[in-house]
């Protein structure tokens, strides 16, 4: 695919994002605040009961500030909406529009998944500069440009592992009709394991060592503890050589998957 | 610059019968049946010929057109479409054909088809120039230009319909199938896609598939018709020897010179239209001899002629025949 023809469908599915406007805002006030006000009110509990100034050696302000990125990171990892939107393709007979397209389809939907992230990135902004004046954070912010800079990076390289990583089971589709339970358990796992609910420091040691090579650390926790300076530069190289082994990986996978799944597609619908 | 030989399309379908008890054992094991869709169907279509697939619902008119696109993977057979597999989906091949559903939307839905043609542009990679000029002319011809900026979702039937058509056209495709085009539409907007169909086959002069269940468009738009039943191949030829071939009866026109005067008939004529001075009959044909005998004996005053079945009708009966 042409990148002016990858660039034209980002654009498309960024003018879509921003049609419904009552939606947009409900899903950035209520989602952001929903989240953040049950983390904050457990993290509060747990440290006033625990009597202990740290906890995985994060103090409060810290584990607000990890919650406050977390939250945001991961809407620009995942995508609105866009979980199931292959699966849904496959299932409902939307797919044939785009088989007709002299295009690849996965390419054109990774467009149309990037274009989908504008609602994502305002949000990111919105609550970037609102976050501070709503919760305290640590008096000594480690957050620098070059942080952020490295973190932006690191997140695009996120978000294509996190659709690589549910590709091959949206592509199940293919056989199962509905594949909505795995992608409910994709989620639930990649964001437990990929420290969404939980800072992975309060993970024992020996699944930290593990979770290394696997996936799901790089998704949330790796861009967050970038963007705060607690990523040196060789885990950093090599946290980026690990997601890139996975993608590539998850990308053949999905690739035998989608040529196999192609043969039993019957264009339902039409 | 569309053949096809010998097309057979296979599907495995799941069963279950009705009750709980059925659906907690499909959670284990499921039984599945083999339908045959389509089943050795061999024919061609020419540059700038329309081509009329018609058959009842479930006929295998879709599958084969699915077939044709590329959409699905036949079980046997070949197919050449402008010198492609379908099946194989190369880039030139989908530049060069259109495929245009009446019951599945192919534009974006919450943008306005303005956007979906540019996008559309780029896909295909038309130059500018060309693709404005194909769209003025296209946008005039279905008198859609004031629709253009207005979202998808917010349009009636009609007018999405002819962005469909629009922008399914826009590439100037070699290739067009349409799959009932017509459907759920008005009586105006049928006629203008009607006449839109035929400007752009004089226009472009591509080989073109048609699927409707209104024989209007059938009659206004091919000359050549492929008849399937259940799957099969029982026609193909010129639209007017359908008749020929298939028609069990005649219809014979009683013209009478007083009107409202109808005698005591053999109760086996069937008698189709009464327009007061004029009746209708329609009989076997190998009756028809002995019944305008037996018309002309009991109706004083009349003139008698004998015509065909229309070829709706004809087409009506030979699906019924079939179930």
């Amino acid at each position: 695919m042409i990148p002016r023809l990858f660039f034209k469908i980002v654009n498309l599915e960024l003018r879509k994002g921003m049609s419904y406007r009552v939606d947009f805002w409900v899903n950035a006030i209520v989602s952001f605040f929903a989240a953040m006000g049950v983390m904050y009110f457990l993290w509060d509990s747990i440290f006033t009961a625990s009597a202990q100034g740290r906890i995985g050696g994060y103090t409060l302000e810290e584990m607000i500030l990890y919650y406050v990125l977390v939250i945001l990171i991961a809407k620009l990892v995942r995508g609105p909406n866009q979980m199931v939107g292959i699966a849904d393709d496959i299932y409902k007979g939307s797919l044939t529009k785009y088989q007709l397209f002299p295009t690849p389809y996965l390419v054109f939907k990774y467009a149309e998944h990037l274009g989908s992230l504008l609602p994502a990135i305002i949000q990111l902004v919105i609550f970037g500069i609102l976050s501070p004046l709503i919760f305290k954070f640590p008096d000594a912010m480690t957050i620098t440009p070059i942080t952020i800079l490295t973190c932006i990076n690191v997140v695009m390289l996120a978000n294509l592992l996190f659709f690589a990583l549910s590709l091959p089971l949206q592509l199940v589709a293919f056989w199962a009709d509905n594949v909505w339970s795995l992608i409910v358990m994709n989620h639930f796992i990649s964001g437990l394991l990929g420290g969404a609910m939980l800072p992975l420091e309060l993970f024992p040691d020996w699944a930290v060592s593990l979770l290394a090579y696997t996936p799901f650390a790089y998704l949330y926790h790796f861009p967050v503890r970038i963007l705060t300076g607690h990523i040196g530069h060789q885990q950093l190289w090599m946290g980026i050589g690990v997601m890139s082994c996975w993608i590539l990986l998850l990308a053949a996978c999905s690739w035998l998957i989608w040529k196999a799944g192609n043969k039993r597609y019957t264009g339902v619908g039409i | 610059m569309i053949h096809v030989q010998n097309l057979r399309k296979e599907f495995t379908v799941h069963q279950k019968p009705p009750g709980l008890l059925a659906s907690m054992k499909s959670l284990f094991v499921r039984d599945t049946i083999t339908k045959v869709a389509v089943k050795d169907v061999s024919f061609h279509v020419d540059k700038g010929e329309i081509l009329g697939l018609i058959g009842a619902n479930g006929a295998g008119k879709t599958t084969i057109v699915k077939m044709l696109s590329g959409i699905i993977h036949p079980t046997s057979g070949s197919i050449d479409v402008l010198g492609f597999n379908p099946w194989q989906r190369q880039h030139n091949f989908c530049k060069q054909i259109a495929l245009i559903m009446g019951q599945k939307a192919q534009l974006w839905w919450d943008l306005p088809a303005a956007d979906g043609f540019l996008l559309l542009r780029e896909i295909y990679q038309v130059p500018p120039k060309e693709h404005q000029e194909m769209l003025d002319f296209m946008l005039d011809m279905l008198d859609v230009r004031d629709e253009v900026n207005i979202q998808i979702r917010r349009l009636s039937l009609g007018e999405r319909m002819k962005m469909e058509l629009i922008a399914a056209l826009l590439h100037k495709p070699q290739v067009v199938y349409l799959d009932e085009p017509t459907i759920g539409l008005d009586l105006s907007a049928q006629r203008a896609i009607r006449k839109f169909i035929l400007e752009y086959r004089d226009t472009v002069q591509p080989a073109m598939i048609l699927t409707s269940h209104y024989m209007e468009d059938i009659e206004r738009l091919c000359k050549r018709v492929v008849i399937l039943l259940n799957g099969q191949f029982v026609y193909d030829g010129p639209l007017q020897d359908v008749v020929k071939q298939f028609s069990t009866h005649k219809i014979i026109t009683v013209k009478m010179h007083t009107p409202g005067n109808i005698p005591q008939l053999d109760p086996k004529i069937e008698l189709l239209e009464d327009n007061g001075d004029e009746l209708k009959f329609k009989v076997k044909t190998e009756e028809v001899g002995a019944v305008s005998q037996h018309l002309l004996a009991n109706i004083c005053g009349a003139d008698l002629s004998v015509g065909e079945v229309n070829t709706a009708d004809v087409i009506e009966t030979i699906f019924s025949d079939s179930i």
